[in-house]
C-alpha cells in the first residue's frame, strides 16, 4: 500500500462514518414510525388469548416502563442505545445486544462465505468471455449463470437439503456438538446463498462488460506493445474496483436471501431472529437487526470505497 | 548494403465486416523498406492504412476479425525473420460465387501464435508510441513504474534501483524537468506534452532497433507538437534509432524523414527520398502527393491560389476498392491518353528515378 494514501482512507474513512451515522439515525426512526403504526404491538401478543382489558394492557405497559408516546418511546430507545444498551427480548427477556451479536456473526459468516461463493463462479465466467470473447463455451457459460440465477433459493435449499444430506449423505444432517465434521454442515447453506442469491448473471455481466472496456483501454494497446503483461495492468481497474462494486451492491441482496436460507437451514443468524421478532411483534429485537443489517450494507460500501482509494491515485487526491 | 532493417512485402491486412458480407480492405498490398539508422515517414490521410500497417507490424492486430497475410521480414541479430509466419493457418475462408461467405478465425491460437513470435520483439526490438499519450499511460501507476516494468523486461538491468536510475536517465534525454519527482508522479499529474515525452522515454528506454511512432504529436497543442517533434528531431541525431513515423501531417514528416512513403487507400502510393518526394517541384510526383503538398497551409500556397487548396471527393471506400487506380476518381492530371488504362487497371509501384517509385500511369509508357 502507497503511504501517501493513507491520510486519504482516514478521509474517506471517517465521512463515511458520519454518513453511516446519520443513516442509522434516519432509519431507525423510519422503522421505529413504521412499527408503531402497523397493527398489532407486543402486547396484544403478550396477552394473547388472555382477552385482555384495556387496564390489563395498561397495566402490562407500565410494569415494563413503556412511555405513552410514540416519539418520547423513540427517544428514550436512542438515548439506550447510544450507551450500548439494545434493550431486552420482549419474547426471551434476554439484552439484544448479547443476541444481536451472537446472530450477526453466524450471519455475516453466511453472507461474506455464499458472496466468496458467488464471485468464485462469476469471476472466471466473466473474465473467460471478456478475453476470448464469443467462442463455442461462452454461450453455455453464460446460460448456466443465467439458469442458476433463476433459481428461488428455497427451492434450492430443500434440493440441497434433499440430495446432500439425505440421499447421498455428503454432509452431515445436524450441525450437533461433538460430531467430528460438524463444520460441515455450514458449507451447505453458504454454497445454497451463493448460488441462488440471484445476483451470479448480473456479477458476471457487470464484470464481462468492465474487464471488456478495460481492455480496449490505449493503456492496455500500450502494455502489449512493450511486452507486459495485459493482466497485471488490466487487473485494478478491469477487475479490483469492479469486484469491489458488486460486493457493496450486492448486501442487500444477499441478506435478503439469507434470512430464507437461515430459515431452511435452522441457521442461528440475523434472519431468523427477525423473522421470529417480527411475528412476535418483539420492537426491540426488529430494532437491533434494522441497525445491524444497515451497518453490514454500509460496511460494503465503506470497503468498497477504501479500495477505490487506496487503488486509484487520483481519487486519493481529491 | 546490407539488408533493410524492416522490409514489409505485400502486407494484406483486412477485417471482415459480417453484416455486409465482405472485408474492409484497410492495407491493400502494401510494400516498406527501412534501412538501418533511417527514418522512414509514411503519410496519408485518415483511413489510408498507416496505423493499421504499424500495428500489424507489431502483432497488435490479433483481437476481432483482422485478418493478415503477406511478409514483414524483420533483423534481430543478423537473422531475418517473418512476422507473420503461420498465421494463416488459424483463418479459415468460406467463399460462395467469389463472394466470401464466412470467415472463421481461430482467435486464441492466432493470438498465442503472434505472442509466441512477438514475444521477443515487442518492446524490445520494436517500440511504439501512440497518439493521444494522456490515455496510453495506465492512469494506475506512477510514471516510473511504467517505465522501469519496460527497462526490467528488456534490458539487462534487472535491479529495480538501477532500473530507476535508468528510468530517470531517459527523463532527462526527452527534457523532463526534475525527472527523480516525475517518476513519482502519476499519468494524470502531468501534461500531453509531459505524457508523450515519458512514452517516448519509455519506448527509447529498452534501445529497441525500430521505433514505430503512430502520430506522435496528435492530440497535442500546437505549440508542444513542434516541441515534440524538436525532441524527436534532437533524439534522431543523438541516437540515430531507426523509426518509422507515421503522420498526416507533412510538416512533422518533413522535418524528420529521410525517405518518405504516401499512403492511399490502403496502399503505397509513392516512396522514396524525402527529398525527391516533398520537394517543391511537382512535375514527377504521384498526382495524390501532389494534391497533399498543395494542401499545405503555407504562405507561398495561399499567395499563389488565394485560398487553401482542398482534394475534391472522398475517402476511398475501402469495402468496394475499385478496380483501376484507386485515386482515379479524384484525381485532376488524367489525360485522355490514358484515361481508360486508369479506369480500368491498377499501375504497379515502378521506378521512375533512383530509389523513387511512384504508382501512376503517367509515368509508364
Amino acid at each position: 500500500m502507497r503511504l501517501s494514501a493513507v491520510k486519504p482512507i482516514a478521509l474517506v474513512m471517517t465521512r463515511e462514518i458520519v454518513i453511516t451515522t446519520l443513516l442509522l439515525l434516519g432509519v431507525s426512526f423510519v422503522v421505529f414510525v413504521i412499527l408503531y403504526f402497523s397493527p398489532g404491538d407486543p402486547f396484544s401478543v403478550l396477552l394473547q388469548g388472555q382477552m385482555a382489558s384495556e387496564e390489563a394492557r395498561m397495566g402490562a405497559r407500565e410494569a415494563l416502563g413503556v412511555s405513552p408516546s410514540w416519539y418520547t418511546q423513540y427517544v428514550s430507545w436512542l438515548v439506550n442505545m447510544f450507551q450500548g444498551n439494545f434493550g431486552t427480548s420482549i419474547r426471551t427477556g434476554l439484552p439484544v445486544l448479547g443476541e444481536l451479536i451472537r446472530t450477526g456473526i453466524n450471519t455475516l459468516y453466511l453472507t461474506v462465505g455464499s458472496l466468496l461463493v458467488t464471485l468464485a463462479i462469476a469471476i472466471p465466467i466473466a473474465l473467460y468471455s471478456s478475453v476470448r470473447g464469443e467462442t463455442v463455451f461462452t454461450w453455455p457459460l453464460t446460460m448456466f449463470a443465467y439458469v442458476i440465477s433463476a433459481l428461488p433459493v428455497f427451492w434450492l435449499g430443500y434440493i440441497f437439503i434433499y440430495f446432500f444430506m439425505h440421499k447421498f449423505n455428503v454432509f452431515p444432517v445436524f450441525s450437533g456438538t461433538g460430531a467430528k465434521f460438524s463444520w460441515l454442515y455450514s458449507l451447505l447453506p453458504i454454497f445454497v446463498l451463493g448460488i441462488g442469491n440471484g445476483t451470479t448473471s448480473e456479477v458476471i455481466r457487470y464484470l464481462r462488460d468492465e474487464m471488456g472496456r478495460v481492455m480496449s483501454e490505449d493503456y492496455i494497446r500500450t502494455a502489449r506493445a512493450k511486452g507486459a503483461s495485459v493482466w497485471k495492468h488490466s487487473f485494478k481497474e478491469g477487475l479490483l474496483i469492479p469486484v469491489t462494486e458488486m460486493i457493496a451492491a450486492k448486501i442487500p441482496f444477499i441478506l435478503g436471501g439469507a434470512v430464507i436460507v437461515e430459515q431452511v437451514f435452522n441457521w442461528p443468524g440475523m434472519g431468523r431472529m427477525a423473522w421470529q421478532a417480527a411475528q412476535d411483534r418483539d420492537f426491540p429485537v426488529i430494532m437491533g437487526i434494522a441497525i445491524l443489517a444497515a451497518v453490514f450494507v454500509r460496511m460494503g460500501s465503506m470497503f468498497q470505497r477504501v479500495v477505490y482509494v487506496v487503488v486509484n491515485p487520483r481519487a486519493s487526491q481529491e | 548494403m546490407d539488408a533493410p532493417l524492416l522490409k514489409i512485402e505485400n502486407l494484406r491486412t483486412y477485417f471482415y465486416s459480417q453484416s455486409k458480407q465482405a472485408f474492409i480492405r484497410s492495407v491493400d498490398g502494401v510494400n516498406l523498406e527501412i534501412a538501418r539508422g533511417e527514418t522512414l515517414g509514411v503519410v496519408g490521410e485518415s483511413g489510408s492504412g498507416k496505423s493499421i500497417t504499424a500495428l500489424s507490424t507489431m502483432g497488435l492486430i490479433s483481437a476481432g476479425p483482422g485478418v493478415i497475410s503477406g511478409t514483414i521480414a524483420f533483423q534481430t541479430n543478423g537473422v531475418q525473420k517473418n512476422l507473420l509466419q503461420g498465421l494463416e493457418n488459424y483463418v479459415k475462408l468460406t467463399e460462395q460465387d467469389g463472394k466470401v461467405m464466412h470467415v472463421s478465425k481461430n482467435v486464441v491460437g492466432w493470438e498465442k501464435h503472434s505472442d509466441r513470435i512477438m514475444h521477443k520483439i515487442r518492446g524490445k526490438e520494436i517500440a511504439m508510441i501512440f497518439q493521444n499519450p494522456k490515455a496510453s499511460m495506465n492512469p494506475f501507476t506512477t510514471v516510473g513504474k511504467q517505465i522501469t516494468e519496460a527497462i526490467r523486461l528488456h534490458t539487462k538491468t534487472k535491479d529495480p534501483l538501477e532500473a530507476e536510475d535508468r528510468a530517470a536517465y531517459w527523463l532527462k534525454q526527452v527534457k523532463i524537468d526534475s525527472p527523480r519527482l516525475r517518476l513519482t508522479n502519476y499519468p494524470y499529474g502531468l501534461s500531453g506534452g509531459m505524457c508523450q515525452r515519458a512514452m517516448i522515454a519509455m519506448a527509447l528506454a529498452c534501445e529497441p532497433s525500430l521505433l514505430i511512432a503512430d502520430e506522435p504529436t496528435t492530440g497535442l497543442d500546437a505549440t508542444i507538437q513542434s516541441k515534440i517533434v524538436d525532441l524527436l528531431v534532437e533524439l534522431k541525431g543523438e541516437l540515430g534509432t531507426t523509426t518509422m513515423l507515421i503522420s498526416h501531417d507533412i510538416s512533422v514528416i518533413s522535418r524528420l524523414s529521410d525517405s518518405v512513403a504516401v499512403m492511399y487507400g490502403g496502399t503505397v502510393v509513392e516512396c522514396g527520398p524525402a527529398r525527391d518526394i516533398l520537394a517543391t517541384a511537382f512535375e514527377s510526383k504521384h498526382p495524390y502527393t501532389t494534391a497533399l503538398l498543395t494542401s499545405i497551409p503555407s504562405e507561398q500556397n495561399i499567395k499563389e491560389k488565394g485560398y487553401l487548396q482542398a482534394i475534391e471527393g472522398d475517402v476511398l471506400d475501402t469495402i468496394n476498392i475499385p478496380l483501376g487506380c484507386r485515386f482515379y476518381s479524384r484525381c485532376n492530371r488524367v489525360t485522355d491518353a490514358i484515361r481508360k488504362k486508369c479506369e480500368s487497371h491498377e499501375p504497379d509501384l515502378r521506378e521512375i528515378s533512383p530509389g523513387h517509385r511512384v504508382r501512376c500511369w503517367l509515368y509508364f509508357e
